[in-house]
């Protein structure tokens, strides 16, 4: 996409993998899989996590900068079993 | 909480496959943006697998290379999530968890971006066909992005 011009910025929940993807722009946010742009019926929240998002667009300055939103889930977790699939479970 | 190890945990949940082959890159391209933020186009693209309830769903098992393309103005309560391999309980209650619309909508009437561009975009993570992916999917994606004069794009991996 940035090779056919059009600027990305992509959200992510797995630092580990992103460092060695290396997308063009990269905003962590350390929340659970399946909450990559923040918790439920938190308007809020989320709106402030899209802002931290957007603006990495216009500061991040090249080719795989990581912006690391501050925002805290709040309890550990651990990725389970979903990543296997519900029909596992 | 320190960032979870996820190369090390899907190791640890699929034992008896090959390690997973990330595509890995030394170096990413860098378009710089061209206008403010408050006049920008952005669009929406996320991996989350949700679907309009009169639009086919996913193929959640593995390689389905199809994507729908989701009014800016829906409704959430006509959105199905078709992908079960991330813990979509939160995201079934409230989408923009995972598939921003409703906020972005708002962004854009507040004038924080210039426009949320209609449609937004989904489709099914589990894409294990780098070729096809990279040679079909991808440029037919990029080809509605031109169309509809995307300036900048927001990736919400799911």
């Amino acid at each position: 996409m940035e090779q056919a011009g059009i600027p990305t910025v992509s959200m992510t929940s797995a630092l580990d993998i992103t460092r060695l993807v290396k997308p063009p722009r990269s905003v962590f946010l350390n929340f659970p899989l399946g909450h990559t742009t923040g918790r439920p019926f938190d308007k809020e929240g989320q709106i402030k996590i899209l802002k931290g998002a957007l603006e990495f667009l216009v500061e991040a300055e090249e080719g795989g900068d990581i912006k690391e939103l501050p925002d805290v889930w709040g309890e550990d977790w651990e990725i389970g079993v979903s990543l296997q699939g519900s029909s596992h479970k | 909480m320190v960032p979870i190890s996820y190369i090390e945990s899907v190791r640890k949940v699929f034992p008896d496959q090959p390690p997973y082959q990330w595509s890995t890159f030394e170096e990413a391209p860098f378009t710089p943006l061209k206008k403010p933020l408050q006049e920008l186009r952005i669009g929406l693209i996320s991996s989350c697998g949700i679907y309009q309830k009169d639009q086919p769903s996913f193929n959640t098992i593995k390689n389905d290379l199809t994507f729908r393309e989701i009014p800016a103005d829906v409704d959430p309560c006509d959105l199905r999530i078709a992908h079960n391999f991330y813990d979509s309980t939160d995201a079934k209650r409230d989408m923009n968890c995972v598939f921003p619309i409703e906020r972005l909508r708002e962004l854009g009437k507040e004038g924080f971006i210039g426009t949320f561009v209609s449609p937004a975009y989904t489709f099914m993570g589990r894409l294990f066909k780098r070729r096809e992916l990279q040679d079909e999917m991808i440029p037919s994606l990029i080809q509605k992005f031109m169309e509809g004069k995307i300036d900048a794009l927001l990736l919400v991996p799911c």
